[in-house]
């Protein structure tokens, strides 16, 4: 199997005239993240795990649902079809069409830590823990745009997502259910806060190591669930 | 001779409903193959089984010599050119826009979109926004798109069903030329004068099972009903039989100057389907 890289920039470079000619459609998704930055930037606080909300809610807002809307027009317009049946490999097209929502997603995080001014804790680990979570939101919403029927289906089939994964720690505490509790810190955005917290508590590799691990598992299922999922969305039943 | 299509004893079912039930044929190298049948008579799950879209039941399919999953390899996807009822066009893109996309991933010059528009009568919409052409027109780029890369092998499900006679005529044109250039098509379709004018072979297809399979001659004669019909100059009409007396009661009217005209009895497509299967291809 060969690997076209011009394949994969001619399906970016047709997702950025699309995106260009609808542009309001995502608008919304830019605009929550960057406006609960700007919030946290008015509160006068420089508490770092406070940076964990707007670049969760980056992730999920953003990375899910943009990629979620992208794949699901596809779908419903019956373009995906068309790419499937073209010499485009599985992988180009995947590529291809993740490559616009992970960099507008990249570009929503970086401008979320500068508008609300706080200091990023441990850039090293800091960066793995973004590309981890990318990789999670946006097969999250590969998974979301392939079930869903429509556009307007996403934001029904996504909803869940949306609360469970960026208000984990809310439900948590409403619940106070141990089980429930213990579910939630499992999630993979608990664990990129948590450990957002305890880098800037000047913690190391030794105390984020098992927040690195749950988020790496996260990344590597979700993957294997969207190809499986993308696998099945080029054939009728 | 070599097939580009062999299909035998192909059975598909959706559950205890069976769409296709031992289907066999074969397509040959350079020919137009046409599926003929009304809606639901099974057209487009053979189109989506050939294409590799829907996986057969039972039975065996091969298209370029080796099972048809293979066509989900991209040098095997090079090879054909599909367009069915489910081929999207990008909405918000211009006409160029869609077919760019497209070049890129079959990778041929952008150069052939003029070529190919200017074919289906649609160089001037070019900049057009796809959401504003009508739906035939939309039916043209989606063709266009299916004929970029100049497929050796092309699949067609109701190619100008949305399309007026004119366009019609044009794009039949446009698939004669491609299949002179050394291109088989395989087309799928209910209207019975698109199949004459185009497929060297027929295959009448019903209730899942194909129920006639040859060529349009043939099957004229086949359920023709050797009769000749005259019109002569007093305005009477006559049938006569094809045998040595209706041979002298025509060369008699000739001698006498009677007849004004002449033709052979033979059936439509649509005719025959109807004494085969007793329903019509609408």
């Amino acid at each position: 199997m060969t690997f076209s890289i011009r394949r994969v920039s001619a399906i970016v470079r047709k997702d950025v005239k699309d995106l260009i000619k609808n542009a309001y459609a995502i608008l919304i998704t830019i605009f929550l993240p960057l406006g609960l930055a700007a919030m946290l930037s008015r509160s006068g606080s420089d508490d770092a795990s406070l940076l964990g909300t707007p670049i969760n809610l980056a992730l999920v807002i953003t990375g899910a649902f943009v990629q979620a809307t992208i794949m699901a027009e596809e779908k419903e317009k019956n373009t995906l079809r068309a790419l499937l049946l073209s010499p485009a490999t599985r992988m180009e097209i995947m590529l291809g069409k993740s490559f616009l929502s992970s960099l507008i997603t990249i570009l929503v995080v970086i401008g979320s830590i500068f508008i609300s001014k706080m200091q990023v804790p441990g850039l090293f680990y800091f960066t793995i823990m973004i590309l981890l979570s990318l990789i999670i939101f946006i097969s999250f919403g590969t998974i979301i745009g392939l079930v869903s029927r429509t556009v307007m289906e996403t934001s029904i089939v996504g909803l869940p997502l949306l609360v469970i994964f960026t208000y984990g720690s809310l439900i948590s505490t409403m619940l106070d259910n141990a089980v429930v509790s213990t579910i939630i810190t499992y999630l993979p955005t608990e664990s990129f806060s948590s450990a957002l917290i305890i880098l800037e508590q000047n913690g190391g590799f030794s105390e984020i190591k098992w927040h690195l691990l749950n988020m790496l598992i996260w990344a590597i299922s979700s993957l294997i669930i969207a190809v499986i999922v993308y696998g099945k969305s080029r054939f009728d039943k | 001779m070599k097939h580009e299509i062999e299909v035998r004893q192909m059975v598909k079912s959706f559950g205890k409903k069976s769409a296709l039930n031992g289907v066999d044929f074969h397509v040959q190298k350079g020919e137009i193959f046409g599926f003929l049948g009304p809606s639901g008579s099974g057209k487009t799950t053979m189109v989506k089984i050939l294409t590799s879209q829907l996986q057969h039941t039972s039975g065996s399919v091969q298209v370029f010599g080796t099972d048809v999953s293979k066509l989900r390899d991209s040098s095997q996807l090079k090879r054909i050119g599909i367009l069915t009822d489910n081929s999207g066009l990008y909405d918000r893109l211009t006409v160029y826009e869609n077919l760019e996309l497209f070049c890129k991933l079959y990778d041929v010059d952008v150069k052939r979109i003029d070529e190919v528009l200017e074919e289906v009568n649609l160089i001037q919409d070019k900049k057009t926004v796809v959401s504003k052409l009508s739906k035939g027109m939309k039916q043209r780029v989606t063709l266009v798109r299916a004929l970029l890369h100049k497929p050796e092998l092309l699949f067609l499900d109701e190619p100008t069903s949305a399309l007026d006679p004119t366009n019609k005529q044009q794009i039949h044109a446009s698939l004669r030329k491609l299949n002179e250039s050394g291109t088989t098509i395989f087309l799928s379709t209910h209207d019975m004068q698109e199949a004459e004018y185009l497929c060297q072979r027929l295959a009448f297809l019903d209730h899942g099972k194909i129920v006639e399979l040859d060529n349009p001659h043939n099957l004229r004669s086949k359920y023709g009903d050797s009769t000749i019909n005259l019109v002569l100059r007093n305005g009477s009409r006559i049938q006569i039989k094809q045998n040595e007396n209706g041979a002298q009661s025509i060369a008699q009217y000739i001698t006498n100057g009677e007849l004004m005209s002449i033709h052979s009895n033979e059936p439509t497509l649509g005719e025959i389907f109807i004494q085969l299967t007793g329903r019509s291809l609408q």
